[in-house]
């Protein structure tokens, strides 16, 4: 037991030197990789590993489409397109709903904000001012 | 038998750290838990406000926007009680709203930055100031979360952005020698039409792939040694596990948005040259005016510090700041450090900025 771990009352670890020079390979490792992915030859390559998955599997994909179309239109079912479709129209109608929702709290503020500022002036008066019309015609 | 333990104990010591060490890989750890509640939604995007804790006479009367990027889940800003930016800046008295992009579907593979920047952010933006009753606001946007907020600042400066943070911004890629994925993505190698037509939108694994190949040994080996080597720590398997759980939840990017990412930003770097399109309106830098704070990782091996710093000299912002901190593209947000270093800076520097 050295003086050091003495000191911290830890016990030696047989496997610390090991660990150091694992660790010292691991970085030596990890520097000559960050360079080695950051080269042509290596997009190049995995470029053309991915263009050839892409062109292999091509055929087998839109063969399995072609089916699952015809078996989901044998059983009544809609398929992936015309989810597609529906999906577009609600998230139309969404966008509409949230462009009321814009407008209603336009209003909203129109009508709240010149009113308690009227109540503030002439807390009897409920006529709007030419003032409050003004501001409502500007924000308009 | 004592002979017999004395045997048998380093085998018991091995089968415990090893069950441990699965648990560890196998496990999801519940992350992203300051309480927060619904305000918007839209198709698959959410916008949350997080519940305050601070008072309302104490708190920062302009709210702060959360914009995280399109093919990760924004959970990692709330990563776990007592390590969380979320918590942080809600502690720190800021009226916090996240805007969560969700899931894209299959529906969605048509999605650009145009609907992103031009429908989703305003709208998401118009709830939040209704909600919060003010007109002004901050926007944080980290990784692409940056370029959707720096495209929508440019194109409406005069929606009330008063403050914007960028961390780690992938905004210049002029020097493509630097970047990797701009060298993997060259038009020579990398045939984007035919993987957009097989799969329509970009998958959550190959960006995952493209994000650990950069440091393949860190990523594939290190990260697990760190692990092993800390299987009795309890704290260490805690934080690793909760890392390990946002990483692997991997979400696809549209193809609409992924196309443009590649062909107008990472070949033709068309955002910095002032040659982006939104919807047929040009992105000009230059109209860019709310006070705006860029930090960098000196370590980002996903966005290299050179993408993130042009954008200073471009920008209209009369105020503005670098900060360069050290560590990862993830680290300086997420890291054991994130709260000694990143996180009181972006407090100081938007506090100020908040009466």
């Amino acid at each position: 037991m050295s003086d050091e771990q003495a000191a911290n009352g830890k016990p030696a670890d047989p496997m610390e030197a090991f660990r150091d020079m694992r660790d010292n390979y691991l970085d030596a490792w990890a520097k000559a990789m960050v360079q080695t992915v950051n080269t042509d030859a290596y997009a190049r390559t995995s470029g053309t590993v991915l263009d050839t998955y892409l062109s292999a599997s091509s055929p087998f994909r839109e063969a399995v489409e072609k089916a699952m179309l015809r078996v989901l239109e044998q059983l009544s079912m809609p398929s992936r397109a015309d989810f597609v479709a529906l999906a577009d129209r609600v998230t139309n109608i969404e966008m509409h709903l949230d462009d009321m929702d814009a407008k209603l709290d336009r209003i909203e503020k129109l009508l709240t904000k010149p009113a308690t500022a009227a109540s503030s002036r002439n807390p009897r008066s409920t006529e709007p001012s030419r003032q409050k019309k003004q501001k409502a015609k500007g924000a308009k | 038998m004592p002979e017999a333990a004395v045997l048998t104990d380093p085998f018991t010591d091995m089968v415990g750290k090893l069950t441990t060490f699965n648990k560890a890989l196998t496990t999801k750890t519940p992350i992203a838990q300051t309480p927060k509640e619904l305000v918007w939604a839209l198709n698959k995007a959410k916008l949350y406000r997080y519940i305050p804790v601070v008072p309302k006479e104490k708190r920062h009367p302009v709210p702060l926007l959360l914009v995280f990027a399109l093919m990760s889940r924004p959970s990692i800003l709330d990563l776990r009680p007592g390590h969380s930016f979320v918590e942080y800046m809600v502690n720190s008295g800021y009226d916090l709203y996240l805007l969560d992009w969700g899931v894209p579907g299959p529906e969605d593979k048509n999605l650009k930055f145009d609907d992103y920047c031009l429908d989703y952010l305003p709208r998401a933006i118009r709830k939040m100031k209704a909600v919060s009753g003010v007109e002004e606001f901050s926007m944080l946007g980290w990784c692409i979360g940056a370029i959707l907020s720096t495209i929508y600042s440019c194109l409406r400066p005069d929606d009330g952005l008063r403050n914007l943070i960028l961390l780690t911004a992938p905004l210049d890629f002029s020097n493509k020698e630097n970047i990797t994925f701009a060298r993997w993505t060259d038009e020579r190698y990398f045939d984007i039409d035919k993987l957009l037509a097989a799969f329509g939108n970009m998958p959550g694994e190959m960006i995952d792939y493209g994000a650990r190949a950069l440091k393949p040994v860190e990523n594939y080996i290190v990260n697990y040694l760190k692990l092993w080597d800390n299987i009795e720590n309890p704290q260490v398997i805690e934080a690793w596990q909760a890392m390990n759980t946002w990483v692997t939840d991997n979400i696809p990017m549209t193809g609409g948005t992924f196309r443009q990412l590649i062909v107008d930003l990472y070949r033709n770097d068309r955002l910095m040259r002032g040659e982006m399109m939104i919807r047929g309106e040009r992105v000009d830098l230059s109209r860019l005016r709310a006070n705006l704070l860029t930090v960098i990782a000196e370590g980002d091996h996903i966005t290299p510090p050179c993408q993130s710093k042009a954008i200073l000299s471009k920008v209209g912002s009369k105020d503005k700041e670098l900060f360069s901190v050290p560590g990862g593209h993830i680290g300086i947000m997420a890291g054991s450090g994130a709260n000694k270093r990143t996180w009181p800076k972006i407090d100081s520097w938007l506090a100020g900025r908040s009466k």
